[in-house]
């Protein structure tokens, strides 16, 4: 059923991380995943695993949901990892046979760059996970809100991305339901030349842009007879709000950054 | 003989292994004749539209066999096609299905899809227009230039066209007026006496449906909780009521009218035939 596919992946819980402001969320994420490309070394990518894990946990998404979200990188994963192994030169060799050569440097750079990998997709999928399309949308808005000053219309593309985000559910059932329809009348779209299948889409291509273009009239009507002018001086019924919280899971994303600078300099880079 | 069509032990489960998973229907054992005109009626998400997406295969049972025409639908792809246009299923607003350029062309779809020759298309085009009053002048015109209750007609025109034994509306007076309502019932009420074919209506209005079947049945919860004749079903007052259904309002007067010590019959489902009880009592002058 196309109706299965999960929009924006948000993943019900109370967790503090569902808790805490889309703002801060957003703002962490973007700390910390620069952050994971300031590590140099093993010891300052640990802190940033550690972080991570310590997210995960009080996440309230089970791990095997989180598990799920590093499926569609595993392909890269592992193009990566085979690269890095037998294209990068230094250190120790290990192995070596024809062109390719197993080094140290390799296998360090082979690991460094999974973990880092994972590390920066289980993060984002956090972020997902742990907000609805909705508050995302409106901590972006807020975020990006000095570009205003700059006559970027930011409360209007946040809104887009909003009514686009509400509809992908709605569009998919009525896919399937003029799908279904046609195929009571006899459509057949599963055999044929692929010109046939092209033009067998027509009966279902057509309904669904008319239905669209009415829904989106009468969205239009409906938001104009409720006063919608756009974003300026619009209040909002949830205010959102910075609380202790917040604080302090921004301070202890800054403590772990601090961590991630000192042990770089301490330590020797491997990578 | 062989029914229109059997349902053997079915059930139905969506989204099955995943946290999602719906039993949306259970072990339904249902026999529909030949020349039937039956009525489905069941509270919303009761599992109706799953029940008659069964009837052409559109959905295929979790478990249980669908027979149409003593068939399986499911033996092979060519019966499961065939049973498509022996099967005509008209979903709940099928104007939104509406998508040719013209009207004719949209109600030959149907049609062409069975691959006949442009003779009997017309023909055939033709002969449903006449079923559902679709003037001829209408025909030529785009279907998104006409009215919401026109489009109605024109969309049931196009599954008509294919002359299925079996003719399935889901909710067809869904969203019309009351005197549209009434002209679609009746049309569907001619077409039944005209052709003779099997009609399967869902709807949870119970005026409409006492007008049109003979035969009602009740889904309740995925199950089949009643079946037999319009005075059977509808003389369960209470328990229909349990199920967040209930009686035509008529019905309802009549009762109580009899509380009020008048003898007056408890079958009065229509507003016609109130009509008459009540002047043939006036008439007979049994009431002062
Ligand atoms: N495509 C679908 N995916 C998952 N569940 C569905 C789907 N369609 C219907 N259901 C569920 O199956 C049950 C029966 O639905 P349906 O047959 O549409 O009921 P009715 O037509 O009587 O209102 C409901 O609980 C509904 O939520
Ligand atoms: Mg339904």
């Amino acid at each position: 059923m196309i109706s299965d596919i999960t929009f924006g992946q948000y993943y019900p819980a109370k967790s503090v991380l569902h808790k805490a402001d889309p703002r801060i969320k957003l703002l962490l994420t973007f700390l910390m995943i620069v952050f994971l490309f300031v590590c140099k070394n093993f010891f300052s990518l640990a802190v940033m695993v550690f972080v991570t894990v310590l997210a995960t946990v009080f996440s309230g998404v089970p791990f095997k949901v989180i598990l799920k979200s590093i499926r569609p990188v595993l392909v890269i994963l592992i193009f990566t990892t085979f690269l890095n192994i037998f294209y990068t030169k230094g250190g120790t060799v290990y192995f070596e046979f024809w062109k390719f050569s197993v080094t140290e440097k390799g296998i360090n750079n082979a690991v460094f760059t999974v973990i880092r990998i994972i590390t920066l997709v289980v993060l984002s999928s956090l972020l997902t996970y742990t907000t609805t399309p909705t508050d995302l949308t409106t901590g972006l808005e807020r975020l990006l809100s000095p570009l205003n000053l700059i006559h970027i219309k930011v409360h209007t593309l946040a809104m887009m991305m909003t009514l686009a985000l509400r509809f992908i559910p709605t569009l998919i059932e009525e896919t399937e339901r003029i799908m279904n329809a046609q195929k009571a009348r006899g459509a057949d779209l599963e055999t044929g030349s692929l010109i046939q299948r092209a033009k067998a889409l027509i009966p279902i291509f057509v309904p669904l842009m008319v239905s669209s273009f009415r829904r989106a009239y009468e969205l239009a009507f409906a938001m104009t007879c409720r006063c919608y002018t756009g974003g300026e001086g619009r209040t909002r019924m949830k205010q959102m709000k910075l609380s202790a919280r917040d604080f302090v899971l921004l301070a202890l994303c800054l403590i772990a950054c601090a961590g991630v600078i000192v042990l770089n300099i301490f330590f020797e880079p491997v990578i | 003989m062989n029914c229109a069509i059997e349902i053997r032990n079915l059930s139905h489960l969506y989204s099955p292994g995943t946290p999602s998973q719906v039993t949306a229907l259970k072990d339904i054992n249902l026999r529909i004749g030949h020349g039937e005109i039956l009525g489905i009626i069941g509270h919303t998400g009761s599992g109706k539209s799953t029940l008659i997406s069964h009837f052409n295969g559109l959905l295929k049972p979790s478990s249980g066999t669908v027979l149409v025409d003593g068939e399986d639908i499911h033996k092979d792809k060519e019966t499961l096609r065939s049973s498509r246009f022996k099967v005509g299923l008209c979903f709940q607003y099928p104007e939104y299905q509406l998508f040719e350029e013209t009207v004719f062309k949209d109600i030959a779809f149907g049609p062409k899809n069975m691959k006949l020759s442009d003779d009997e298309i017309k023909q055939r085009v033709l002969r449903a227009a006449q079923y559902t009053g679709v003037p001829e002048e209408m025909l030529e015109k785009s279907p998104f230039d006409l009215s919401g209750g026109e489009k109605r007609r024109v969309a049931i025109a196009g599954v008509m066209a294919m002359e299925p034994q079996v003719l399935v509306f889901d909710e067809p007076a869904a969203g019309l007026d009351p005197s549209g309502r009434k002209a679609l019932i009746n049309l569907i009420k001619d077409y039944h006496k005209k052709t003779g074919c099997t009609v399967i209506v869902v709807s949870h209005s119970m005026e409409d449906i006492a007008r049109l079947a003979d035969r009602l049945i009740v889904i309740n919860g995925g199950t089949i909780a009643m079946d037999g004749s319009l005075h059977d079903v509808f003389s369960r007052s209470e328990e229909l009521a349990g199920m967040g259904l209930d009686v035509p309002e008529v019905t309802k007067i009549f009762a109580q009218i009899r509380e009020r010590g008048f003898d007056v019959p408890l079958d009065v489902y229509s507003v016609e035939y109130a009509e008459k009880t009540i002047l043939s009592m006036l008439e007979g002058g049994n009431v002062q």
